[in-house]
C-alpha cells in the first residue's frame, strides 16, 4: 500500500470513528478484558447459556459510558481546568490598563456611550471612574498587570489574554449559563459535559468531570452550569466537596468496613452475573461495571481530595488552608485531579460582583482582597503544572461571566459611598494558558476607557470553539441530536481564535 | 497499478450497464415523495435550500417554493422533464463549482436516479406521514405459522396490537418470546400502572389463579397510585417544580396543580378535556376553581426575580416557552426553530410562529415578583363571606359587575403593575419591582382604562405617615383625578381611594409629597393599581359588603399562579421578532394555526380556547399519535417513533406506523380519549406479556428491541426506585396531596446565593411520602432523584435519558434513606427461623421471585462474612443500625444482606 492509500484509509477510519464516536468491539472477551473489571475475570461464554455459543456484540460505551476515546482530530491538550470568577471581576483593575480613564476620572459619562445601552443598576448619567489599581508591564511579553496581582505578574509570559471578550447577557444567572453552556437559558449541557461525552475519562476510578467551589457556594445560575442538559446524566459535573462527603454518599455507612463493602459488592455483582446469564441484557454488564467503579471511587476520591499528604513547599506555594473550601485548596486539587487523568475540572470562586455597595464590593478595597485570594494559588497552579510537564497537555482558562463598566455605579441615580462598577458585557478580559496556547499573546483592544472593543472582539462562542479545537474537536461537527435537531455547544456561531494559538 | 485501474473501470462500467438495463426493464413503480424523496432532500439539500437559507432563490421546503422561479429566472424543477430540470442537471455536473450538493461529494447513483424518476413522473409533492392521518387502518390478518398465533390461552395473540407486531416479526424471521411467568408479569404490570410492586393480596390472587390477568389490570388501574405514577410523567411535560427558577429560584406554591393532575388522571378525564382545561380553562364559560387550577400548566414557566432584570424580557421568555412547550407536548414538534426562521426541515413558516404566539400573548402574567395572577384558596368561613359579597352584588347590580368583583376576590385581576410606570422624577422602580417615589417625586402610568370606576385600588407598603399622593390627568398641571394620603402600613396592603370617574383611556401623572422625610427616602413601595366598575346601589348592606370585600382582599390565603386572559382594553398586539430578537419587532400578526396542519373551524373563538379545540380536533394528525407514542414509550422504554419529541421529517420513522395510527384512531373514536383505556390496550397485549429474556441472536439482530420479539426490560425511574424501597420495607406513606415535603437530604445541598429557603426536614410520615411529593427546587433538585435521571424541570421534558452510573450505586448503597429501608426489610427477614429462610423471604419480598440456590449461597456467604465482622466488632452494630436499642449482630448482618438485595439489578429493573 502506498502512502497515499494509507492516508486515505486513515482518513476513512477517522471519519467512521468520528461518526459513531465509539469503538465497536466484536469480540466480547477482548471487550470485557478492556473494561478493567478487576476482581473477576470473565469470559463471554460463561455469561451465556451453554447452548448460546453466539456472542453479543457490544461497544465499549455500552458497558462503560466513560470509556476514554480519541478525539476526531489531533488534540493539543488532554484536560481542562476552568477557573470561573462568579460575579464578574473588574478587568479595569486587573488587566485592561486605561490611562485615559484615569484622566477622565469623575467626569460625567458622555451621553453617546449610554444611548441604547442597558445597565443592571446604573441610572441617569453616571461619572467615569479611573482605574483603582496601579499598572505595570511585565515579563518579556510586556503585558500589563495591576499591582493587585503581584504573583501573577511573574507568570504573565505563560498566558494569552483575550482583552475584548463580548457577551450579550448582563445578569449573573443567564450570563454564567451562557459562559458555561453556550446558552443563557437553562437546559443545555455544560462545556465539561460536552468534553467528557466526547472524550470519556482517562481514570476509571474518578469522575471524568469534577466541580470545586470556593466555600462550597453554588454560583448564581445554580448547578445547571455544570449540568449535562440533554446529554446523559453520567456526563454531568460531579461536585466534590472538601467538607463532608467529598462526593455525595461516597462514605460507607458507619459501622461498615471496606472489606464488608467489598463483600457486599462482590455478592451483588455475583448475583447480577447470574442474572445476565438468564436475561443476556448488556445493561446488567454495565451495572456490574458501575458498582465496581463506585467501589474504587470510594477509595480514590477521598484520596485525591486529601491535600494533607502534599509536601510542605507545595502547600506553601499555593497558600492552602487545610480543612477549608478555599480557592487555594481547589487550585491544588485541580492539579491533583488533572494529574490523575480527570478530563475537566471546573472551579468556581465567588464574591467578584464589585458594585460598591459596601467595603467588600468596592473596587479599591474588597476587589483587592479578592485578587489577593486568587493571585498566589492561580499562579502556583500554572507553575506547578509546568514543573510536572502537565501544562503542555492541560488548558487553563480564567474569566468571569462578563466585565464591569468604566463608569462608577450610581444606584437609583444617586452617588454611592464606595467605589463600584456595574455589569458590562461589551468588552472584558479572559486568559488561557497551556498546550497549544501562544505564550505571552494578547488579543483584542478596547477603546481609551475600556468600554467597547476596537479590534479583536471575540464572543463566548469563539472562546468555546477555541477550547474545543484544542481538545481535538471541530465545534461545528461535534453535535448531539435532541428535540429533532442536532445541537452543538456553539449553537450556530463560533470561530476558533487563531491569534492566541501557538 | 495502471492495469488495476483499468480493470476497476471496466468492472464499474459493467455494473453501471447492469443497473441501467435493470432500470429499463424492471416494472416502473411510482416514486413516493415522503418515503423516497424527502429523506434525500433533507439529508443533502435542505440545509442550503430550505427554511434557513434559500441559496440561489431555491427552496425545497414548500411545494410552491420548489416549483417557483429561482434567481436564474426559471424554475429548477420542471415536472415531467428531468433532463431539462436544472435541479437534476446540477446533480450530475462534473465541475465541482457547479455540482450540487455544493462542495460535497456527488450524490449516489441510486439517489440521483430516484430523483430523476420522481421529476419524470411529474414531481408529485406529498405530505409527510406525520401531517396526515388515515381514516381507518386495517388490522393485519394473523397467519397460522409456528403455532403462535392460535387463539388459545398459550398463544401470543391477545389483542389487535399483536397482529401488527407479529406481521413485522414474521417479516424479519423472528418469533415472539414465550409469555413471562405470572410473578414476573405481575410485578411488571404493577410497576407500569402504579409505580409500585404489587401488594401481597393482588399478587397472590393473580399467581394462584383466583383472578384473571384482566381483573388485575382493572384493579390496578382503579387505584390512586395510578394517578400518582402517571402524574410524574405528565409533570415532566408540564415542567412542574416548587420554585421559580433563574438566579434567585425562590419558592412558589404550585402543588395544587400537581394535585389536579393526579385527580384528573385517576378520574380518567378524557385527554381532550384534560388538554382544553390546561391550555384554556380560564376561557371556559364560568370556569370552576379546578378549571382555573388546570391553567397553572403554563404558569410553571420560570419567573426571574433577580434585581435589574427586565420583566418584559422574561415575560416574553415565558411566552416563547409556552408556545414551544405546547408544540412539544401536544404536537411532537420542535416549533422553537421557527422563532428565528422557517423550519429547516418541516413545513412551518417563520411567520406562523408568531401567529401561534398571538394565541398566548394576551395573558395577565408579567414576570412580576409576586407571580400575579394568583388564585386564592379561601377556607370555608372566608368562602362564605366571598359568596355573600357575590350574592349581594348580583341582587343589586348587573351580573357582570358581580362577576368582576368576584373575580377580583379570586385572583385580583385586572391590575396595572408598577413596572408599567415611566418617566420618573425623584423616584424609580425600586429593585425593578416596586413603584417608589421620593418627596416631590412623580411618574407616568399611561393607557389606563378605569371602566368608569369611582375608586382606585392600590397595593403598597409604606413605613412613613402623611404622604400626599396626587393623581392628575396627562401631566403635572392636569385635572386632579385623585388625591389622598398614605400612612405607615403593616406590610403590603390593598386600600381603595376615591377616583374621578371616566370612560376614556387615561394617562395618569402620579405625584407624591412628604417633606418630613429625607429626600433620599421613598414614600412607599407600590405593587399595582386596579379599578372595578362602580356599584351604584347603596341600600342596606352595602357598607357591610364593602367592609367584607376589603377584608377578603387583604386576607392571606394559600395561592396558586394561574392564567387569566387580558380584558379587551389591555390587549397586546403580537409582532414578528426579527431573527427571533424580542427587541426587534416588525409586522403585526393575528392568531392563526400552521397551514400544514388541520384546518381551522370558524365555529371556534380565535383565542386559546379555540386553539385548544384545534389541538384536540380529530382532524389534528399529531395530538393522538403523540399521546399514544409517549404512553407506549413509558411502558416499553421506546416509542413507536423513537424520537418522542419530534414527529416530523427529521424524526425516526415509526417502527410500526399502522399500529401507531390504529391506536390513535381507537383512542379518539372508540375510547373517547381515555388514557386508561389506552394503557389497558397496551398492557393486555401478548406483546407486553412476553418474557423479557434476551439471547445473543436476538440481541445482535435487534439490540434495542424495536421489533418487540421480547418483553420490555428497563431500569426503574427515579421515583420508582425510592417508592419501591419504601414499599418493600413497609415504610411508604400512602398519604396523598398537599404541599411538597422535604425528606432527609445531606447537609449543604441547598447553598444558594440568597438567604431564605431552607430545607426543613419533614417529620413523621412525611419523611416517607412518595417521591412525587418531594419538594423540587429547580437549581438544586433532590440529589438522589437527579442521580437517577429525573430532571430539574426548568423546561418541558418529554423523555428522560436513562443512565447507569457509579453515583447511582453510591445512592442505593450508602444513602441513609436506603439503609433505613434495608434495616426494615431485615427486620421482616429476621422473623424467619434460620438464615436461609430469612434470605429467601427477604429476596422474595423484594423481587417476587423464589431465590435460586446459586443466588442464595452468594447471599448466605455475605451474611456469614457480615455476621463474623459484626461479632468481631460489636461496636459497629449500633453505629450501623442506630434505629433500635437492642440491635444484634444477626440483625446487622441481615441489614447488609437486605441492602445487597435492594441493589440487585433485578430489584432496580422492571423485567
Amino acid at each position: 500500500m502506498n502512502s497515499l492509500d494509507r492516508l486515505i484509509k486513515e482518513k476513512l477510519q477517522r471519519e467512521i470513528q468520528a461518526k459513531t464516536r465509539r469503538h465497536f468491539i466484536k469480540d466480547c472477551v477482548a471487550g470485557m478484558g478492556g473494561l478493567a473489571l478487576g476482581s473477576f475475570a470473565m469470559s463471554c461464554n460463561s455469561f451465556l447459556g451453554n447452548n448460546e455459543k453466539a456472542k453479543i456484540a457490544l461497544t465499549e460505551r455500552d458497558v462503560n459510558p466513560l470509556a476514554s476515546m480519541a478525539p476526531p482530530f489531533p488534540a493539543k491538550v488532554k484536560s481542562v481546568i476552568y477557573l470561573h470568577m462568579a460575579g464578574a471581576p473588574s478587568q479595569l483593575e486587573m488587566f485592561d490598563y486605561k490611562p485615559t480613564l484615569h484622566k477622565l476620572h469623575n467626569q460625567a459619562c458622555p451621553q453617546s456611550l449610554l444611548e441604547g445601552k442597558k445597565f443592571a443598576f446604573i441610572r441617569g448619567t453616571p461619572k467615569l471612574l479611573g482605574p483603582q489599581a496601579e499598572f505595570k508591564q511585565h515579563g518579556e511579553s510586556g503585558n500589563w498587570v495591576s499591582n493587585f496581582l503581584p504573583h501573577f505578574s511573574k507568570v504573565v509570559d505563560e498566558v494569552a489574554f483575550l482583552k475584548a471578550v463580548n457577551t450579550d447577557q448582563f445578569n449573573h444567572g443567564p450570563a454564567q449559563l451562557f459562559m458555561h453552556t453556550g446558552s443563557p437559558r437553562l437546559g443545555r449541557p455544560s462545556i465539561g459535559s460536552w468534553v467528557t461525552y466526547g472524550l470519556g475519562s482517562e481514570n476509571q476510578n474518578l469522575p471524568g468531570f469534577v466541580v470545586l467551589t470556593s466555600g462550597g457556594k453554588t454560583p448564581d445560575a445554580g448547578k445547571s452550569v455544570w449540568g449535562s442538559g440533554f446529554l446523559p446524566s453520567v456526563y454531568q459535573g460531579v461536585q466534590c466537596r472538601s467538607k463532608g462527603d467529598p462526593v455525595l454518599y461516597i462514605d460507607d455507612p458507619k459501622g461498615i468496613s471496606r472489606n464488608l463493602k467489598k463483600s457486599t459488592i462482590d455478592a451483588i455483582n455475583n448475583i447480577n452475573k447470574k442474572e445476565f446469564n438468564e436475561y443476556s441484557d448488556p445493561e446488567i454488564l454495565a451495572r456490574i461495571n458501575q458498582y465496581e467503579m463506585a467501589f474504587r471511587m470510594q477509595t480514590a476520591v477521598p484520596e485525591v481530595m486529601n491535600i494533607n499528604n502534599e509536601p510542605e513547599h507545595i502547600k506553601e506555594m499555593y497558600g492552602v488552608q487545610p480543612g477549608k473550601e478555599s480557592f487555594a485548596n481547589n487550585c491544588l486539587l485541580a492539579r491533583k485531579l488533572v494529574e490523575d487523568g480527570v478530563r475537566f475540572v471546573q472551579l468556581f470562586d465567588w464574591g467578584w460582583d464589585s458594585h460598591g455597595t459596601g467595603h467588600d464590593t468596592a473596587v479599591d478595597l474588597g476587589l483587592r482582597n479578592k485578587c489577593t485570594e486568587i493571585d498566589r494559588p492561580m499562579s502556583a497552579l500554572l507553575l506547578d503544572l509546568k514543573q510536572r510537564g502537565l501544562l503542555d497537555e492541560t488548558l487553563v482558562v480564567w474569566g468571569g461571566e462578563f466585565g464591569r463598566t468604566p463608569m462608577q455605579e450610581n444606584r437609583e441615580g444617586q452617588e454611592m459611598a464606595y467605589k463600584g462598577r456595574d455589569h458590562h458585557g461589551d468588552a472584558f478580559t479572559m486568559w488561557m494558558a497551556g498546550g497549544g496556547i501562544k505564550k505571552g499573546a494578547s488579543w483584542g483592544v478596547t477603546d481609551e476607557i475600556g468600554f467597547s472593543a476596537l479590534e479583536g472582539q471575540v464572543s463566548v462562542h469563539d472562546v468555546h470553539a477555541t477550547m474545543m479545537h484544542l481538545l481535538g474537536f471541530d465545534h461545528e461537527q461535534f453535535t448531539f441530536d435532541f428535540q429533532g435537531r442536532p445541537f452543538r455547544l456553539t449553537d450556530v456561531e463560533g470561530h476558533v481564535i487563531q491569534e492566541i494559538l501557538a | 497499478m495502471k492495469k488495476q485501474v483499468s480493470y476497476s473501470l471496466l468492472f464499474i462500467g459493467i455494473i453501471i450497464l447492469i443497473i441501467s438495463v435493470w432500470n429499463l426493464l424492471k416494472p416502473s413503480d411510482t416514486v413516493d415523495f415522503s418515503a423516497d424523496i424527502k429523506p434525500i432532500l433533507n439529508k443533502n439539500c435542505i440545509v442550503c435550500h430550505g427554511g434557513v437559507k434559500k441559496s440561489g432563490g431555491f427552496s425545497l421546503l414548500f411545494q410552491e417554493e420548489a416549483f417557483a422561479d429561482t434567481e436564474s429566472g426559471v424554475p429548477a424543477i420542471i415536472p415531467g422533464n428531468a433532463a431539462k430540470s436544472p435541479f437534476i442537471q446540477r446533480l450530475k455536473e462534473d465541475d465541482p463549482e457547479l455540482r450540487m450538493p455544493y462542495k460535497k461529494s456527488k450524490l449516489s447513483k441510486e439517489d440521483i436516479e430516484l430523483l430523476t424518476k420522481w421529476v419524470d413522473q411529474g414531481a408529485k409533492w406529498g405530505k409527510h406521514w406525520a401531517y396526515t392521518l388515515p381514516e381507518k387502518v386495517e388490522i393485519p390478518e394473523a397467519t397460522q405459522s409456528a403455532g403462535i398465533s392460535s387463539n388459545d390461552s398459550q398463544g401470543f395473540i391477545k389483542n389487535e396490537i399483536d397482529h401488527f407486531i407479529l406481521r413485522t416479526l414474521e417479516n424479519n424471521d423472528l418469533e415472539p418470546s414465550p409469555a413471562a411467568e405470572p410473578n414476573i408479569i405481575a410485578r411488571r404490570l404493577a410497576m407500569d400502572i402504579t409505580g409500585l410492586p404489587p401488594d401481597e393480596s393482588i399478587f397472590n390472587d393473580f399467581t394462584s389463579g383466583k383472578i384473571t390477568y384482566e381483573n388485575m389490570v382493572d384493579e390496578l388501574l382503579s387505584r390512586d397510585a395510578y394517578g400518582e405514577k402517571w402524574a410524574s410523567w405528565w409533570l415532566d411535560h408540564a415542567r412542574y417544580a416548587d420554585t421559580k427558577g433563574y438566579e434567585k429560584d425562590m419558592g412558589r406554591s404550585m402543588w395544587q396543580y400537581r394535585d389536579w393532575v393526579i385527580k384528573a388522571l385517576n378520574n380518567d378525564m378524557p385527554y381532550d378535556q384534560f388538554t382544553i382545561e390546561q391550555l384554556a380553562g380560564d376561557l371556559l364559560p364560568n370556569p370552576s376553581a379546578d378549571q382555573l387550577i388546570a391553567t397553572a400548566f403554563h404558569r410553571n414557566t420560570m419567573n426571574n426575580d433577580e434585581g435589574g432584570t427586565d420583566d418584559e424580557e422574561f415575560r416574553v421568555a415565558s411566552l416563547i416557552d409556552r408556545v414551544n412547550t405546547t408544540f412539544e407536548v401536544w404536537q411532537s414538534t420542535t416549533i422553537g426553530c421557527v422563532q428565528c426562521h422557517s423550519h429547516t426541515y418541516d413545513p412551518f413558516k417563520n411567520r406562523e410562529y408568531y401567529n401561534l404566539m398571538a394565541f398566548f400573548n394576551n395573558t395577565r402574567d408579567e414576570d412580576t415578583s409576586e407571580d400575579e395572577p394568583n388564585l386564592k384558596f379561601y377556607n370555608e368561613e372566608q368562602q362564605r363571606k366571598v359568596t355573600g359579597i357575590y350574592d349581594w352584588i348580583s341582587k343589586n347590580e348587573k351580573k357582570e359587575i358581580a362577576e368582576a368583583y368576584n373575580n377580583f376576590l379570586q385572583y385580583s385581576e385586572p391590575i396595572y403593575h408598577a413596572h408599567s410606570a415611566k418617566n420618573y422624577t425623584n423616584g424609580n422602580l425600586a429593585d425593578t419591582k416596586w413603584l417608589a417615589l421620593r418627596d416631590n417625586g412623580s411618574c407616568y402610568l399611561n393607557d389606563v382604562y378605569t371602566q368608569g370606576a369611582n375608586y382606585m385600588y392600590m397595593k403598597y407598603s409604606s413605613g412613613i405617615d402623611g404622604t400626599k399622593v396626587t393623581i392628575r390627568r396627562d401631566h403635572g398641571e392636569g385635572e386632579i383625578l385623585a388625591q389622598f394620603t398614605t400612612n405607615k402600613t403593616n406590610g403590603r396592603v390593598i386600600q381603595k381611594f376615591p377616583f374621578k370617574q371616566s370612560n376614556e383611556k387615561l394617562n395618569l401623572y402620579i405625584e407624591a409629597n412628604n417633606d418630613k422625610i429625607s429626600p433620599k427616602s421613598p414614600t412607599s413601595y407600590i405593587s399595582w393599581f386596579a379599578f372595578l366598575p362602580e356599584i351604584k346601589a347603596d341600600n342596606n348592606g352595602y357598607t357591610q359588603m364593602d367592609e367584607n370585600f376589603m377584608q377578603m382582599l387583604n386576607t392571606n390565603t394559600p395561592t396558586l399562579p394561574i392564567i387569566v386572559e387580558n380584558p379587551d382594553y389591555q390587549q397586546r398586539t403580537t409582532q414578528v421578532f426579527e431573527r427571533g430578537n424580542w427587541l426587534m419587532k416588525t409586522d403585526t400578526v393575528q392568531p392563526a394555526t400552521p397551514k400544514s396542519l388541520n384546518a381551522w373551524n370558524d365555529a371556534w373563538p380565535k383565542n386559546r380556547l379555540g386553539f385548544s379545540k384545534w389541538i384536540v380536533s380529530k382532524e389534528n394528525p399529531l395530538t393522538a399519535r403523540t399521546l399514544v407514542n409517549r404512553v407506549w414509550q413509558q411502558i416499553y422504554g421506546r416509542g413507536i417513533v423513537a424520537s418522542l419529541e419530534d414527529m416530523g421529517s427529521q424524526s425516526d420513522p415509526p417502527t410500526h406506523p399502522e399500529l401507531l395510527d390504529w391506536l390513535s384512531l381507537r383512542l379518539m373514536n372508540e375510547h373517547n380519549w381515555s388514557i386508561k383505556a389506552l394503557v389497558k390496550d397496551i398492557v393486555m397485549s401478548g406483546t407486553y406479556r412476553q418474557s423479557s429474556k434476551n439471547n445473543a441472536k436476538l440481541y445482535n439482530l435487534d439490540p434495542e428491541n424495536r421489533l418487540y420479539a421480547r418483553g420490555p426490560r428497563m431500569r426503574l425511574g427515579a421515583e420508582q426506585i425510592r417508592d419501591q424501597a419504601l414499599a418493600v420495607s413497609g415504610l411508604l406513606s400512602t398519604k396523598m396531596y398537599g404541599p411538597s415535603v422535604m425528606p432527609p437530604q445531606p447537609e449543604g445541598i441547598w447553598q444558594t446565593v440568597y438567604n431564605g429557603g431552607n430545607w426543613v426536614e419533614s417529620l413523621g410520615e412525611d419523611k416517607y411520602r412518595k417521591a412525587l411529593y418531594t419538594y423540587l427546587k429547580r437549581t438544586s433538585p433532590y440529589p438522589s432523584f437527579l442521580t437517577f435521571d429525573a430532571g430539574s424541570r426548568e423546561v418541558s421534558t418529554v423523555r428522560r435519558t436513562v443512565t447507569n452510573t457509579p453515583l447511582q450505586a453510591l445512592v442505593t448503597l450508602n444513602d441513609p434513606v436506603y439503609l433505613e429501608t434495608a434495616y426494615h426489610l431485615a427486620k421482616f427477614m429476621g422473623q424467619g427461623n434460620n438464615v436461609d429462610t430469612s434470605i429467601r423471604q427477604g429476596y422474595k419480598k423484594a423481587v417476587l421471585v423464589d431465590i435460586s440456590d446459586e443466588k442464595l449461597s452468594a447471599l448466605r456467604e455475605l451474611y456469614n462474612v457480615s455476621l463474623s465482622d459484626f461479632k468481631d466488632k460489636p461496636k459497629n452494630i449500633k453505629e450501623f443500625i442506630p434505629f433500635e436499642t437492642d440491635a444484634n449482630a444477626n440483625l446487622a448482618a441481615l441489614t447488609v444482606v437486605a441492602n445487597a438485595i435492594m441493589n440487585l439489578d433485578e430489584f432496580l429493573t422492571k423485567s
